[in-house]
């Protein structure tokens, strides 16, 4: 690379455009850091389709002499399909769950005026501080005397109330004009009827990034669902992949069954990227 | 009624005549009932848990027996609980080597993707790329990464250092537990501080480059403060996180070796799900939850002193 203007912006003042020293310095670094982000994932691939090789070094890393038997194996012999279906399940539901109920909390809480709006409002705040390890105990007590261990309903319900999704939702909302609600009152619209055609469709941008980051929170959570699932039918990805870490499982059919969880996230990645930064980063910021 | 007395309170931002009378109390049923299934979940499954599961501290709670108030009974064992402070210290020790790299390493990948050029986009989307995996699937490949034979003992062994599996040696485990915690996370923290990158006034760094300020001058005057609260804000996020590290450690040492990377969330999983000690893995969440707050304290006095 040269310090051309077609190699940069043109907003790029020419003053701060780094020198030929400083190029080759940054592309270094960039390089040494992209190798060492991407060198997990590409050996977690590899790796998986060198079954039964005694792993050594470089030689194991080299991208040649694969075979998928180790997918195999692991389909068969694990309950990975199940696991696949289990951690759909959890994602999308919990996905359409959070979101409908944020929702509506949010635009309640952002449009209509009731006692105890704040009141209300402040009790999902106040949980920010208290970490959820100590939520899960009660909670899992709770649904240990409903018979909610190793259930679905057991692993979803308790996740749907998320303060985070309201106050997003409440935000946003806020900064929708009145009048257009006003206006579609006055035309006689039910409440319900102006929730659905009117506001679900503004917020589809919030839907998007907010959807995205549910979805991948619940498709990497591990600790509800280890706590949950105790059968191996109830195990979602990430607890089932642990559950071959620890039966001493060949390495890779284990990274196999990883490839096999990352796959539908990295997919998903590569489509809507933008909706994951957003999600990610604006979740927390704001929350 | 009670609508239109609390509009009576509040700025009006609204022409008075939908606030009363039966179009007010319309409108409080309405939003009533479209908070009531958000609201309720969370009263069952967050308010009160949180609130319970902090209470059960003090209690000698297992399944299925009689449960008694007893005091600070769970804190006192706890004091005499070797096990409790070696989960302390690991915690503690994982956090402090791994969110200051953390930190770091996520200025520098901002501040190298900061301008735009050719593949600027890509290095980014890359760097992120960790932050949307789950740990388990990423610890089993560092699992294998960290083995004996595996390529980091092999890249020590090129400086000159022993080779040896950082997971199996109790000084080794946290420092390689740190740096899959860094490569996980720096993209997240890369993107932080490239928004407020976004807001550093070029101007500025112009008029300084022609006073003959240096790049690291330029960093240090005049990007940094600007980044102080991007700095705070991930400090804190940082620190939070940390304190609650288990998934990797769970497939990656199973706490081991001897303890070594046993931290307070796992012993407070072990405690309640493990033993049903549930009375204790509750006074372990209050510790944690004392943790969380005297970070936001620690921010909230260092911010206080700021203004």
């Amino acid at each position: 690379m040269t310090a051309t203007p077609t190699t940069y912006q043109d907003t790029v003042p020419r003053a701060l455009r780094p020198g030929r020293t400083g190029l080759v310095a940054r592309a270094v670094l960039l390089t040494a850091a992209s190798l060492a982000t991407v060198f997990p994932f590409y050996a977690m691939v590899v790796l998986s389709l060198k079954p039964g090789a005694a792993v050594e070094l470089p030689g194991s890393l080299l991208p040649w002499h694969l075979s998928g038997s180790s997918y195999g194996a692991v389909l068969d012999a694990q309950d990975v399909p199940r696991w696949l279906l289990n951690t759909l399940v959890y994602s999308v539901v919990s996905v359409v769950g959070v979101l409908a109920l944020a929702a509506l909390a949010g635009y309640a809480f952002a449009k209509k005026r009731f006692r105890g709006r704040e009141a209300m409002f402040w009790s999902f705040l106040s949980m920010v501080m208290v970490p959820y390890h100590v939520t899960m105990i009660p909670t899992f007590i709770m649904m240990a005397k409903l018979g909610g261990v190793d259930t679905y309903w057991g692993l979803i319900i308790p996740t749907l109330a998320n303060a985070q999704a309201v106050f997003l939702m409440r935000q946003f909302i806020r900064d929708l004009p009145d009048e257009m609600f006003e206006a579609a009152r006055l035309d006689g619209c039910g409440e319900l009827r102006i929730f659905v055609s009117l506001v679900l469709p503004l917020l589809k941008p919030i839907l998007a990034t907010l959807g995205t980051f549910v979805f991948l929170w619940h498709w990497n959570d591990f600790l509800w669902p280890l706590i949950m699932g105790q059968s191996s039918g109830m195990r979602t990805l990430t607890v089932g992949i642990a559950s071959l870490q620890q039966q001493q499982v060949p390495l890779s059919q284990v990274l196999a069954g990883s490839v096999i969880a990352f796959v539908p996230i990295f997919a998903a990645y590569l489509a809507g990227q933008r909706y994951f930064t957003e999600g990610v980063t604006g979740s927390a910021v704001k929350g | 009624m009670a609508a239109v007395a609390e509009s009576r309170s509040r700025p009006r931002t609204r022409p008075q005549h939908v606030l009363r009378g039966p179009h007010a109390r319309r409108e409080a049923r309405v939003g009533l009932l479209f908070v009531a299934p958000c609201f309720l979940l969370f009263l069952a499954f967050r308010f009160g848990p949180g609130i319970a599961g902090l209470v059960l501290g003090f209690t000698d709670y297992t399944i299925g027996d009689s449960t008694h108030f007893t005091g600070l009974d769970n804190f006192q064992r706890m004091v005499h609980d070797p096990l409790f402070w070696s989960s302390l210290r690991v915690t503690v020790v994982y956090s402090v080597i791994a969110v200051p790299f953390t930190i770091a390493a996520s200025l520098g990948l901002a501040l190298l993707t900061r301008r735009a050029f050719r593949g600027s986009r890509l290095f980014r989307s890359v760097f992120f790329l960790p932050v949307v995996t789950s740990l388990i699937l990423a610890s089993t490949v560092f699992i294998w990464i960290f083995s004996t034979k595996g390529p980091w003992s092999s890249l020590m062994g090129l400086l000159g250092l022993p080779e040896q599996s950082w997971l199996t040696d109790s000084a080794l485990v946290l420092p390689a537990l740190a740096l899959v915690g860094i490569w996980s996370r720096c993209g997240y923290g890369m993107l932080i501080l490239l928004a407020r990158l976004q807001d550093v006034p070029r101007e500025l760094e112009e008029a300084a480059l022609m006073d003959g300020a240096g790049p690291f001058q330029r960093f240090r005057h005049i990007v940094a403060p600007q980044l102080k609260p991007a700095f705070f804000f991930l400090a804190v996020i940082e620190t939070t996180n940390s304190f609650q590290i288990f998934d990797a450690i769970y497939v990656m040492t199973g706490g081991g070796p001897a303890n070594a990377s046993y931290s307070l969330v796992y012993q407070l999983y072990d405690a309640g799900f493990k033993y049903s000690d549930l009375g204790y893995a509750s006074a372990l969440g209050c510790v944690l939850f004392v943790m969380t707050v005297v970070v936001a304290l620690v921010q909230r006095m260092v911010l206080g002193r700021e203004k």
